[in-house]
């Protein structure tokens, strides 16, 4: 769920450019992968859906841990894969700031650590599968893993950053945006649950979805036999 | 892999991040929305605070910016249109089994 909520103007302008040249460069290499690779076209479906759930889930505060919105990032990242799942952070930040949710100054801060969600937790669920892991754990702990990658780059842009008019020398503001990290982590724990059961739930009903099996090879459902 | 091995890495895993994330809930000011805790610490630094970890009588609610700035009619329609476009076209992929018989979309 990491997400840097603060306004417009709370980053240096060094910080902003620096940051956004940062986004930029990565959706940019993205692109480029696409282009060059290529993507399954039943991704593109799975990005659609994926984002608007991400988009919607995004907007809604659960009465938990105080007050916190999922991102659902890491189930983006494993079902869309980590270039169209990047490209899906970019998209729910942009519809997000246009609503006053994210600075749009912020954009591409944002936009790294919402991406960095998604690529860790499908290359974390592609090692994990790989050392023959269950689904459950494996997508459960993927996107736990990538949940936090993101709140540590959430916390290390912060820090590195500063923010304007706080009078807290870099020390106290490294040790409060240690505070905001670590209940990142405990989010991270619901989110990656969540996760982890709805993963579960796509590979007993359509596993190709999840690249359990190969697409081509699925075979149609049997139905009620006599 | 033996599965107590991936439930207890999982479990462990879980154990230090509710740790970290209750040590985060009470530096940060407690029961505070994240906005209002994001704002409160970064401008004066970690302030214990306590509070329900649930408060299921707050309910789930829209995100502030979108619900005080009278931006919902914009929100729900932003959600249907992404939905529709979503569910389109898994739809159209599913039936039609992929454009080129779900090739990728360009090759190298």
């Amino acid at each position: 769920m990491a997400h840097i909520h603060l306004g417009e103007g709370s980053f240096p302008l060094w910080a902003v450019i620096v940051w956004t040249l940062l986004g930029l460069g990565l959706i940019s290499t993205i692109i480029y992968r696409i282009r060059k690779g290529g993507i399954e076209t039943h991704q593109i479906a799975l990005a659609g859906i994926g984002a608007a759930a991400s988009f919607a889930v995004f907007q809604l505060n659960i009465p938990v841990w105080g007050g916190i919105h999922m991102n659902l990032t890491g189930l983006v990242g494993i079902l869309a894969g980590p270039l169209l799942g990047a490209l899906i952070a970019l998209v729910v930040n942009i519809f997000s700031a246009a609503l006053g949710h994210g600075a749009v100054g912020l954009l591409g801060a944002n936009t790294l650590v919402n991406a960095s969600e998604a690529i860790v937790a499908y290359y974390m669920f592609k090692t994990l599968m790989g050392m023959d892991w269950d689904v459950f754990p494996a997508s459960t702990s993927a996107a736990t893993i990538g949940l936090s990658a993101g709140a540590f780059l959430m916390g290390a842009i912060i820090v590195i950053s500063g923010v304007n008019g706080s009078a807290l020398p870099r020390g106290d503001l490294a040790i409060a945006v240690g505070g905001l990290v670590g209940l990142n982590l405990g989010v991270a724990v619901i989110e990656g649950l969540l996760t982890g059961f709805i993963i579960n739930f796509l590979t007993s009903v359509r596993p190709d979805l999840v690249g359990m099996v190969d697409r081509d090879s699925t075979e149609e459902p049997a139905g009620v036999t006599g | 892999m033996q599965w107590w091995k991936q439930y207890g890495g999982l479990g462990a895993l879980f154990a230090a991040f509710l740790a970290a994330g209750y040590w985060g809930f009470t530096a940060t000011g407690g029961a505070l929305p994240w906005a209002k805790r994001s704002a409160r610490a970064l401008q004066r630094g970690v302030q214990e605070g306590g509070g329900a970890l649930v408060n299921v009588g707050r309910g789930i609610i829209v995100a502030g910016p979108i619900r005080k700035g009278g931006l919902m009619l914009e929100f729900g329609g932003l959600v249907v249109l992404l939905s529709m476009i979503g569910l389109g076209l898994y739809v159209y992929v599913d039936r039609y089994n992929g454009f080129d018989r779900d090739q990728p979309t360009q090759k190298p």
